[in-house]
């Protein structure tokens, strides 16, 4: 068989090709891309069994995932794979990034690695943000409530956007089922392509190594195959553990099915979207524009012709202040933003009184009655009277 | 014909052929991606409740329904006004959709204030944003009365 195969596949030099050494001075981060990309295969592979019991239509997405989660042999183990599995690639990629931000590595020639890179980098934003729709819960519908109504914020073609992918005036059946198909079909589709077009270039132009290798060095350490692919295989497997320990152990969360009119629900979205979610409490009216649009497209921009931005041959940081004081500022201001939204006070300990009621009809059968008139629709908020107060008048005077 | 130019003209002549193939089928395509913006959105008038049993009513929460097409299903979509009866007949029906992001927002009568749980926007007893990002009032809904029931028009 191995005879067979060396007779008609160019084997030899595949392996020479994997053969060839790295840069001689190079660390664990360098293992970063292969842990993103083991997670996205991984991904790939839970959500190809998940999609074979789920129904992407809200009389049955929910029930599907209660069912994956409750009935299914190993259902809640690789949900929660998939589940975990989505956090943790968001937060490798973010690192990867972050490790050829900080050791100069887009730098010529390998300006187009970077701009691959990092539109896989959107592509895995956009995997996060179709994927927690797809449980039908109350998060998922008012997340996306909210990430639609953001995109919609868009000058000139916001609306169209908006509508376009909740495929009408609203979240509903059309938009779970173009969300889906952008989870499943769309997305991987694209992200395949960018992998492969990312993992040639990568090859082509081969490792950037640390900033401290001279160019006599790039081509002295060890080899890729098999020893820089061990380190990375044994990262992976710790990785798998992890996941695989919070699969048994962690809970994976899914909230009453979606309810367009709870009002007692605090929509919040995933994690890694906390950090824009907090951003648009500090623009207001006029200036609203400016976090649901302005800031995330330059800082995606920027991000994406960084190279092209950044052109000096300086790889070591200490001699690129600019480039060292704008990482920090963007690192501390996510991080920062995410700790905020996260730790924002929430009002559903403080419900409507009463909760909302099923309608009743009294007048005809498609006539609506108000909630009970023996009880006031009362709820306490967690702003002070001096607070409300204030935020009027400051209203007034802008009036 | 030389063979370069021949060679030419076969290049050109593909990439013809090929531009002809991805037009036609990419624009249905992308029309039929496309197409729910173009949608015309329509409206119907829902009926909230008898009058009777609303009057009086200061900022009072009503859940309705009411059967409107999405895509290929005919859904029974929930929503959630208040309502007031501001005399002489008239109403005024608040939707709660936040003018922000679409979350839904809540009354509170000790501030007389509708609170929204998202961004931290309050708008006054009128709709009128005092605080929060929302560059809009809220949405204050059409209305009528026929036979002694209070209709909101939804779209």
């Amino acid at each position: 068989m191995k005879q067979f195969l060396h007779d008609r596949l160019p084997l030899d030099g595949m392996m020479a090709h994997l053969r060839k050494p790295l840069p001689k001075h190079i660390n664990l981060l360098f293992s970063l891309g292969s842990l993103a990309l083991f997670l996205l295969l991984l991904q790939a592979a839970t959500g190809a069994f998940l999609a074979m019991s789920y129904s992407p239509s809200p009389d049955h997405a929910h029930n599907a995932v209660t069912y994956i989660s409750e009935e299914m042999p190993f259902g809640s183990f690789v949900r929660g794979l998939h589940h975990w599995g989505a956090s943790a690639l968001v937060i490798i990629v973010f690192l990867h990034i972050l490790r050829v931000v900080l050791y100069g590595s887009y730098k010529a020639p390998r300006e187009l690695t970077w701009v691959v890179g990092v539109l896989l980098f959107l592509v895995t934003l956009g995997f996060g943000f179709t994927g927690y729709l797809l449980p039908w819960d109350e998060k998922a519908y008012w997340a996306t409530v909210v990430g639609v109504e953001i995109a919609g914020t868009a000058p000139v073609l916001g609306e169209v956007v908006a509508k376009v992918l909740r495929g009408g005036a609203e979240v509903g059946a059309v938009t779970l089922s173009r969300f889906y198909a952008l989870h499943t079909i769309w997305l991987p589709w694209l992200a395949f392509g960018l992998v492969g077009a990312h993992l040639f270039l990568v090859r082509y132009y081969g490792s950037s190594g640390l900033p401290k290798n001279t160019p006599e060095e790039m081509n002295t350490g060890k080899p890729f195959f098999p020893d820089q692919v061990f380190e990375d295989v044994v990262g992976m497997f710790i990785l798998f553990v992890v996941l695989a320990c919070a699969a048994l152990f962690a809970e994976v969360p899914l909230e009453k099915v979606a309810d367009p009119t709870n009002a007692n629900y605090d929509p919040r979205p995933e994690w890694y979207f906390l950090f824009l979610f907090q951003l648009l409490k500090y623009f207001q009216g006029p200036f609203e524009i400016i976090g649901t649009f302005i800031i995330p497209t330059v800082g995606m921009l920027l991000l994406l012709f960084l190279p092209f931005l950044d052109r000096s041959e300086r790889k070591v940081l200490w001699k690129r202040p600019i480039a060292l004081t704008v990482t920090t500022v963007c690192v501390v201001a996510i991080v920062g933003l995410t700790i905020l939204g996260a730790t924002a006070p929430k009002l559903d300990s403080q419900e409507e009184v009463p909760p909302t009621e099923e309608v009743q009809q009294v007048t005809s059968p498609d006539t609506q009655t108000p909630d009970s008139e023996d009880e006031e629709d009362v709820f306490e908020f967690n702003l002070t009277e001096e607070e409300i107060d204030a935020a009027k008048e400051v209203g007034e005077e802008a009036q | 014909m030389s063979n370069e130019g021949r060679r030419s003209f076969l290049q050109i002549a593909s990439a013809c052929i090929g531009g002809i193939i991805g037009l036609a089928a990419g624009i249905p395509l992308i029309g039929f991606a496309i197409s729910p913006a173009w949608k015309k959105e329509e409206s119907q008038w829902v009926d909230l409740g008898l009058v009777d049993r609303l009057k009086n009513s200061r900022f009072k929460k009503v859940n309705y329904t009411f059967t409107a097409k999405d895509g290929w299903v005919k859904a029974t979509k929930k929503r959630s006004v208040y309502v007031t009866d501001v005399g002489n007949g008239e109403w005024d029906v608040f939707s709660r959709t936040c003018s922000h992001l679409g979350c839904l927002v809540r009354w509170n009568e000790s501030q007389e204030s509708f609170l929204c749980p998202c961004h931290g926007a309050v708008f006054d007893k009128n709709g009128a944003v005092v605080a929060g990002p929302p560059p809009e009032p809220l949405q204050k809904l059409d209305v009528k009365v026929e036979a002694g029931v209070l209709y909101v028009k939804e779209t």
